[in-house]
Formats: structure tokens, C-alpha cells, sequence
């Protein structure tokens, strides 16, 4: 996935010290059913608002009469909005609850999205696209932990995944919608404002829905609201299970309010600090592989290699759905695989791709055979990208952080990685139309390289160790003797 | 009458522990061991022989260590000295990171006792 969230993986794990009863059948069951498909509203916007500048760019571009580094602002500005808001997200959900905190980025999405629509002028859309990102960001923060938190402890882990396939479905809509968009109204003037507006539709139904759902029990609890707890467990769950869950709710939100605890003066603590600028590393350098390159610019990479307009935008449904199908197979490998090994063939599989496709803007003559040979190589890049590196980034972030800390260390590599993935987006265009293609994707290959040689000397293998016993092997060996 | 101990987690803060031990046996009182580390401490790791109170870090409120020992020192009036371990450190470290120790021995309510580790080993940072 392009960007994703703080997965919780330690607390939101089956814990064995609570031997609960069936989650139960029937009604509670077909409610879950309806909180996690509004629930996800929020991941299927956070993808298409991603997605949808890739196929309204070009039309836009032209609207307002943009120089490639503005191109590039008008697309960024919605990630530097979003680093803000998956940063400021968590807090204000911890403070308000995930109910209203999610009712409030609907309605972001709401605002931004008419901004967008409206804009008069390229600044205002930049203005409009940050608030939008306010929204992206609050969502990737907020609703994974809205739906960890509603989800039996059996489930967790497949709601979690359910949101993460939302989110690159969101952009596999977009791509196709454009598409559709494009090559029947392509003739309709300023068309990229209908393609914007269409994100409407599911944020005004995430602010309906929503309406409706209930707030997250581990929140009450951790409010002390233990009796409208048991409420919405009881609508969730089988009432015997509900009444013996909320002794393990009430543990959880125990040791979520210990995750807040550590702080900048615990980076003085040498291993503590390499295991922040390792996973600082990681959101860097998930970034700088340049999948949102192709995420919001594989149409006008594939126009530049010699498509039509409405040729490439279609070629471009490609490049969403070796994502999707990428995706798919990396979280089904992630249970399989050392993360090590994971990581490693993935940014070889990148470097790998990179090359070919400056290779073949060079051998390969401008035209359509130019074009189809580099979206072959984009796909298969997209592919091993989201195959590997895109969700084992999530994952190792969420599992390498003592707990004590996790809160304030996810915070700093997310950021991190919301603001690399705005300077791809900002400099890509330029870089593009001042260097070529040729010597931005040697230069991307360059960077899969050095990812490679840093995690190869930097990484440690997490997979099948609990926390504890992680913690002190790391301590034992980088920690100040 | 109690020592108290702030325990961090680094040489210094293992050797302090150490010394409050022995200071708290010496006048035979009670230790109330401050965990300032990121892990809450397990049964080995406390000290046995004499009345040990642990309290570990948790929680938004304990984000800053200083803060945290502060308040446990404000809320237990019995205590009356406090140990901590101190080392130097290098000029860089002191450009980028505050001191917990320095800001601790400006702060504390109570006189405080600090240790360092030997000679030979002090100095290399």
C-alpha cells in the first residue's frame, strides 16, 4: 500500500490470557458486518483522494496552466496535510473518542473535497488539497484503530486487512473512474472537477453511516464509561461473550494509555534511539522506492512514453491493480516469510525494475512500444513493491517499538513517512522534465540499492519472537554496557 | 526515613541502584525505586533484602522522567535523599538532548546523592 497506519499489533493480538466464549452468530455478527463496511468508507477515501489526481492531472494541468513544479505542489500539499493530520489524528480520537473523531473527518472530507471541486485557481486548490489531507491522514491514523478496537479479538487481524485492501481499492476506482470519465467526457471542459467530485459519494455515506455506529468500547472503558461499554458490546457480540469481554477491554486499554509514556528524553537511551532511526529509515526509504510516482503520475509517465491521453489513462488501471493484487499476496506472505529475507528481495526486486524501466526509455524508441514495454516493467516494480516492502513497512513499525514507546516513535516514522512521500510527489514532475525518465529511475534504483545496504546492516529479524524477549536481545546487543 | 533511587536505563542508572542499596542498608530504611527505563521491572530485578517500593513509568504524564520522579519524591514525604548516576557526556550529546540528571539536581526537594562509574570507565561516554 502507498501510505497505511499504526497497526497495534502487540495489543490487538489474540491475548491467551483471556479465554472468552464464541463471539456469537446472527445479529451481533451482521452489525460488525455494518460498522466495518462503513468503517472503511474512510480507507476507500483515503485511496481515492490519493489516487484521483493519476487521470485529472493532465486536464487540470491544462485548466490552470501549471509549470511541472506547481503540478507537483498541487499534489503534495494533500500528503503534507496528511502528515499533520495522521500525527494530530490519534490525539484529538484519544481525546474525543473514534466516533466523533471519524464524524469530523467525514466531514473534512466533505469540505475539502467541494474545495477541490470549486477552486478557482491552482493556490486555492492547494489550500483545499491540504485540508483534504487533514482528512487523509486523521483517517489512516483513526480507522484502523476504530475497527481493532470494535472487532473480537479473533477478527482483528482480517477487519485490519479489510481496511488496507479499501485503501488501494480506493485507487484502483479512481484510475478506473478517471478512465471512464475521460474517454466519454473527455470533450466536457474543466472534466477533472468531476472526477474530484465523485469522492463525495462515499464520504457523505462514511458521514451517514457513521451517524448510526457505535463508539469503540476500549474507549469508553478507558473513559471510565464502563456500563455504555457493556452497551455496545452487547450489540456486538453474544451477551455472554460481551459481559466476558470486558475484563480483557479494560486490560487493553490499560496498556494503550502505558504506550503514550515514552518521550523524546527516552531517545537518549542508545538503543532505543536505533531502533527509532531504523524504523525512521524504513517510512524513508518505503517512500523513495517511488510507488506514489506511479500512484499519481502513472498517466502522464505513460503519455510522456508515447500514449494518447485516453490510452494511457487506461494502461494506467494496470498499475491499481498489480497494486491490489500485490497487496494481496504480501499480506498472505507476511505470516510466511523472515521479514529480513521480505525486506531484502523486495528492494532487490525494486532496484531490478527501476533499471529495466530506464533501460528501456533509452533502447526502446519513443512511441506506443516504448510505452506498453515500460508499463510492463512499472507493474511488475508496483507488484513486488506491494507485494513486500509496502505492507512488511507497517508491520515492522508496528513491531519493533518497546511498548512504552510505541506511541511517540510511530508518530515520528509516520511523519517521516507522510513528508517523504510529499517530496516524491512534489519533485517527481520536475525531476521528470529536467533529467528524463532514464535518470529518475536509475536514481530511484540508486536509492532501492542504498535501502537495501541499510536495512541489510541495520534490520533485525522480528518474526516469531514476542516483544520481551526482542527487546532484550537488542538491548544485549546495542544497548550501553 | 527513605532513599529514594532513579533508575535509568544505562550503566549509570544499574550502578546507582547498586549504591542506593547499600545507602539504604547503611541506615537501615526503606528504598522506593523509581523505574525511569521503558520496561516495568520483574521480580529478579528488584533488589531483595530490604523494603523496596517500585514504581514504574506509565502513562502521558510520565513522558518526562524529571516530572515523573518530582511527583513521586513530592508524593512520598518519608523520603529524604535521593540517588542518581551521572556520567559525562560529550559535547554533541549536550548540543542535541537535555540532561535528566542536571535537571533532576536543579529540581529535586530533596538533597541528592549522585554516583558515577569508576574512573577507568567514566569518560568514554
Amino acid at each position: 500500500m502507498s501510505t497505511g497506519y499504526p497497526r497495534r499489533q502487540s495489543t490487538s493480538a489474540p491475548n491467551a490470557k483471556f479465554d472468552l466464549p464464541h463471539m456469537g452468530s446472527g445479529r451481533p455478527v451482521h452489525r460488525l458486518g455494518v460498522i466495518a463496511t462503513v468503517a472503511t468508507f474512510g480507507g476507500l477515501l483515503f485511496g481515492y483522494d490519493t489516487g484521483v489526481v493519476n487521470g485529472a492531472l493532465e486536464p487540470l494541468s491544462e485548466d490552470f496552466g501549471l509549470s511541472a513544479l506547481s503540478e507537483g505542489l498541487v499534489v503534495a500539499s494533500l500528503m503534507v496535510g496528511a502528515a499533520f493530520g495522521a500525527v494530530f489524528g490519534g490525539r484529538v480520537a484519544d481525546a474525543w473518542g473514534r466516533r466523533k473523531t471519524i464524524l469530523l473527518l467525514a466531514g473534512v472530507f466533505i469540505l475539502g473535497t467541494l474545495g477541490c471541486v470549486l477552486a478557482p485557481g491552482a493556490e486555492f486548490l492547494i489550500g483545499a488539497r491540504f485540508v483534504l489531507g487533514l482528512a487523509v491522514g486523521g483517517a489512516s491514523a483513526t480507522v484502523p484503530v476504530y475497527l481493532g478496537e470494535i472487532a473480537p479479538s479473533e477478527k482483528r487481524g482480517s477487519f485490519v486487512t479489510r481496511n488496507e485492501l479499501m485503501i488501494v481499492g480506493g485507487q484502483l476506482a479512481a484510475f478506473i473512474i478517471n478512465a471512464v470519465i475521460f474517454n466519454f467526457f473527455g470533450h466536457v471542459d474543466s472534466i477533472w472537477r468531476w472526477m474530484l467530485l465523485v469522492a463525495l459519494v462515499p464520504a457523505v455515506a462514511l458521514l451517514v453511516g457513521m451517524v448510526f455506529q457505535p463508539e469503540s468500547p476500549r474507549w469508553l472503558i478507558s473513559q471510565g464509561r464502563n456500563e455504555e461499554a457493556l452497551t455496545v458490546l452487547k450489540q456486538v457480540r453474544s451477551p455472554e461473550r460481551a459481559e466476558a469481554e470486558i475484563e480483557e477491554v479494560t486490560h487493553l486499554a490499560a496498556e494503550d494509555a502505558k504506550e503514550a509514556t515514552g518521550g523524546l528524553s527516552d531517545l537518549g537511551t542508545r538503543w532505543v534511539l536505533r531502533l527509532v532511526i531504523i524504523g525512521a529509515g524504513l517510512g524513508f526509504f518505503q517512500q523513495l522506492t517511488g510507488i506514489n510516482s506511479v500512484m499519481y503520475y502513472g498517466t502522464q509517465l505513460l503519455t510522456s512514453a508515447g500514449l494518447d491521453s485516453g490510452v494511457a489513462i487506461i494502461g494506467n488501471i494496470a498499475n491499481g491493480v498489480f497494486s491490489l493484487a500485490g497487496i494481496s499476496l504480501g499480506m498472505y506472505l507476511l505470516n510466511k516469510l523472515p521479514r529480513r529475507v521480505m525486506f531484502l528481495t523486495g528492494y532487490a526486486l525494486i532496484a531490478f525494475f527501476h533499471t529495466l524501466i530506464a533501460l528501456a526509455a533509452v533502447i526502446v524508441p519513443p512511441g506506443p512500444a516504448q510505452a506498453w514495454t515500460v508499463l510492463v516493467f512499472l507493474v511488475l516494480f508496483v507488484f513486488s513493491m506491494q507485494g513486500t516492502v509496502g505492507p512488511l513497512t507497517w508491520l515492522m513499525l508496528s513491531e519493533i517499538f518497546p511498548m512504552k514507546i510505541r506511541s511517540f516513535a510511530m508518530g515520528i516514522c509516520v511523519f517521516v513517512l507522510w513528508i517523504m512521500n510529499a517530496i516524491v510527489a512534489q519533485f517527481f514532475p520536475p525531476l521528470i522534465e529536467a533529467m528524463g525518465m532514464t535518470a529518475t529511475f536509475g536514481m530511484f534504483a540508486g536509492i532501492a540499492v542504498l535501502a537495501f545496504i541499510f536495512l541489510a546492516l541495520m534490520l533485525p529479524e522480528t518474526k516469531d519472537k514476542d516483544l520481551a524477549q526482542f527487546e532484550r536481545e537488542f538491548k544485549a546487543e546495542y544497548g550501553r554496557r | 526515613m527513605s532513599v529514594a533511587v532513579a533508575v535509568t536505563d544505562s550503566p549509570e542508572g544499574r550502578h546507582a541502584l547498586e549504591s542506593a542499596v547499600a545507602e539504604a542498608q547503611n541506615l537501615n530504611t526503606g528504598l522506593l525505586l523509581i523505574n525511569l527505563t521503558l520496561h516495568d521491572f520483574t521480580e529478579e530485578e528488584i533488589p531483595s533484602g530490604l523494603a523496596v517500593t517500585v514504581i514504574n513509568r506509565s502513562g502521558r504524564g510520565d513522558r518526562d522522567p524529571v516530572t515523573a520522579v518530582i511527583d513521586e519524591l513530592n508524593a512520598h514525604a518519608e523520603v529524604d535523599r535521593l540517588v542518581l548516576g551521572v556520567r559525562a557526556r560529550s559535547r554533541v550529546g549536550k548540543m542535541i538532548l537535555g540532561s535528566v540528571a542536571q535537571r533532576l539536581i536543579l529540581r529535586s526537594p530533596v538533597p541528592v546523592l549522585t554516583v558515577h562509574m569508576d574512573a577507568s570507565v567514566s569518560g568514554r561516554g
